[in-house]
């Protein structure tokens, strides 16, 4: 193998090689230009389908963003790349309008948001400390019996949770939203258990003999230690709810009342292509959040994505 | 005495190891007891948001329901058997419901485009020896984690009659306006879309493809490509597997491309469309779009039921 590589430098200098095999090596230096060339023809071709590929997905947010900055005119009327005149006023007029109350909206979706999280987190982390580490009868057969709702599509349960929160008044409000995430989020739950499990009994065991319940043995001891584990859980369920549109718009009609999404969504379906570039100023900063989220925490994102493909 | 005090040593003796297992059974049952209250919650909301709820679903497929009074009437199969009618000879309300299953499977075509863009994407960062294949990643990536309606906005205004697509090529291709392409277009972005997410899992994959596979394969002289399409390829189905189940669930109860992107044009109204609009025609409209609730629940169901089953079988397992 080594003499061979030798040899193949060797005959890129054809003076260099030793007189006897001097035909023999200009022959063998010229398929090997001619292989080195391939493999760079191959690699610029490489690069280049990929660069294309990336520049497909990423042209969308460019656009969206140069074109939140032109007149509604330009994008109406004319074709440009780079706005004519940058103008800012889509902005200020996104702020400032009536119609379309976009920091009640940030507000709204903040609160779902900030509540569901918090209380669904650690309703989420308790069940989880249950399935992993107590003795509980029927284990089994509860994880599977809340991993059987994973399977249900929302579709199919929308029609009576939809008139139930009627008839309590709760349209239109944010508890339609809010009022299911307390009570936990099961594919968090089978995330934690599996991470749980691999936390050694021993600590439980000391703070028990120590007299330690089990609720202190969940707050103080499970809690510190899978911090992490629900950081992970908690991006993706915050990213998950900030992007959500079904659920919220099927239940959210009045613009007071609406979330950053179903106003997105409003402001899209109600403007003709003048009011345009107000729609991409608003897609704009909702999808800002959720930028700087997942450049920062970009490990998290395609770490868990491919273990749970993975894994099944 | 000696015999009391032998009576009272043999009962302590006896009551020894059996008075623990009686205190032992008692802290197990308070154990129980505060694990079960643990998972209370979750327990409670399964069955108000997820049990009680397709029940009521079920239970509203056999009525009539009439809004202004709040009453509702048994009427048997009427509407399963109006749907299934429906599809035989196509009526008013049939032809929708056709409709949208149709729409809902033929938008399923860009599920196979973006799996093979994904696996190409993945095969080129992997045997192209691509340097800064991780921000490539981050970059395919992003698109999953923008929300839909942002990236339906922007898709719109690519695809419309004056957009960015039409501009290029000089044409007047109506992409919204016309029920075909309104459905290629929708395809198009959504491979584009979702290819991202199948480069990562099949990366993922292709790492865990065991080495000494390679190292054989290369003694008996095979080349990355035929190594590529004899050892990789065959190794990473369970991965085609997952994405075609997760991706068919996804698509099966697809909203936003048809309400943001095609504002609810007639030819991109998907099943979720329908039964969200059909709810409110009239008193037998929400019947049937409760019997489409459950037939697309049962549908879901059983493709999950599939990838539980076939999981254990496809998935490599070291």
């Amino acid at each position: 193998m080594e003499n061979e590589i030798k040899w193949n430098d060797s005959g890129f200098t054809p003076e260099g090689a030793d007189g006897k095999n001097g035909k023999n090596s200009d022959q063998r230096s010229w398929s090997d230009i001619r292989k080195k060339t391939l493999t760079v023809i191959v690699k610029i071709f490489v690069y280049a389908i990929i660069s294309f590929g990336a520049f497909l997905l990423v042209f969308p947010y460019v656009w969206m963003l140069l074109s939140s900055f032109k007149t509604g005119d330009e994008v109406a009327l004319t074709f440009t790349f780079l706005p004519d005149k940058w103008v800012f006023t889509n902005y200020s007029e996104l702020f400032k309008s009536e119609n379309f109350p976009i920091f009640r909206a940030l507000l709204n979706t903040v609160l779902i948001e900030v509540s569901v999280i918090i209380v669904g987190t650690f309703v989420s982390a308790m069940a989880a400390f249950s399935f992993a580490k107590l003795k509980l009868r029927f284990k089994t057969f509860w994880l599977l019996f809340l991993m059987s709702g994973m399977m249900v599509p929302y579709a199919a349960l929308m029609l009576p949770q939809y008139r139930a929160f009627f008839a309590l008044h709760m349209t239109n409000t944010l508890w339609p939203l809010i009022l299911p995430g307390f009570f936990g989020n099961v594919s968090m739950i089978f995330f934690l258990v599996q991470y749980m499990r691999g936390i050694p009994n021993a600590y439980f065991e000391a703070a028990k003999i120590d007299g330690a319940n089990n609720f202190t043995c969940f707050i103080r001891i499970m809690f510190p230690l899978i911090k992490t584990a629900i950081a992970a859980q908690v991006i993706f369920w915050f990213v998950g709810i900030w992007n959500d549109y079904f659920a919220p718009s099927l239940y959210l009609t009045d613009r007071k009342q609406m979330t950053l999404q179903v106003l997105l969504g409003l402001l899209n379906a109600g403007t003709s292509a003048k009011d345009l570039p107000m729609a991409l100023a608003g897609a704009v900063l909702s999808s800002i959040p959720m930028l700087v989220i997942y450049i920062s925490c970009q490990k998290y994102f395609i770490e868990s994505l491919a273990i749970s493909g993975v894994k099944g | 005495m000696e015999k009391v005090e032998n009576a009272v040593a043999e009962e302590r003796m006896n009551s020894l190891p059996r008075k623990p297992k009686r205190k032992r059974s008692k802290v197990e049952r308070r154990e129980n007891l505060t694990a079960f209250l643990f998972i209370l919650l979750p327990v409670i909301g399964f069955l108000i948001f997820t049990g009680i709820s397709i029940c009521f679903t079920f239970v509203f497929s056999f009525q009539d329901y009439y809004v202004r009074r709040d009453e509702s009437k048994f009427v048997g199969f009427k509407h399963y058997i109006s749907l299934f009618q429906g599809m035989a000879t196509p009526g008013m309300m049939g032809n929708t419901f056709i409709r949208s299953v149709g729409n809902t499977l033929f938008l399923m075509l860009s599920l196979p485009v973006s799996i093979m863009l994904g696996l190409c994407v993945a095969a080129i960062l992997r045997l192209g020896d691509v340097k800064g294949s991780k921000i490539y990643q981050i970059l395919y990536y992003l698109p999953a984690v923008s929300s839909a309606v942002a990236l339906n906005i922007v898709w719109r205004y690519i695809f419309q009659s004056n957009g960015l697509l039409n501009r290029i090529f000089g044409a007047e291709t109506p992409w919204l306006t016309d029920g075909t392409l309104v459905k290629l277009a929708i395809i198009i972005k959504n491979s584009l879309n979702a290819m991202g997410g199948a480069m990562i899992l099949y990366l993922a994959g292709m790492l865990n493809v065991p080495k000494e596979l390679y190292e054989a394969s290369s003694l008996d002289g095979a080349n990355k490509l035929r190594q590529f399409f004899s050892i990789t390829l065959p190794m990473i189905t369970p991965v085609t597997f997952y994405l075609l189940i997760t991706g068919l669930i996804g698509a099966l109860q697809s909203y936003a491309d048809t309400e943001v992107f095609a504002k609810g044009y007639p030819g991109s109204e998907t099943i979720v469309y329908f039964i969200w609009n059909e709810r409110t025609d009239g008193a037998a409209g929400y019947g049937i779009a409760s019997c489409t609730s459950i037939l697309l629940a049962i549908a879901i169901m059983s493709v999950t039921l599939i990838q539980f089953k076939f999981s254990n079988k496809w998935v490599y397992e070291e």
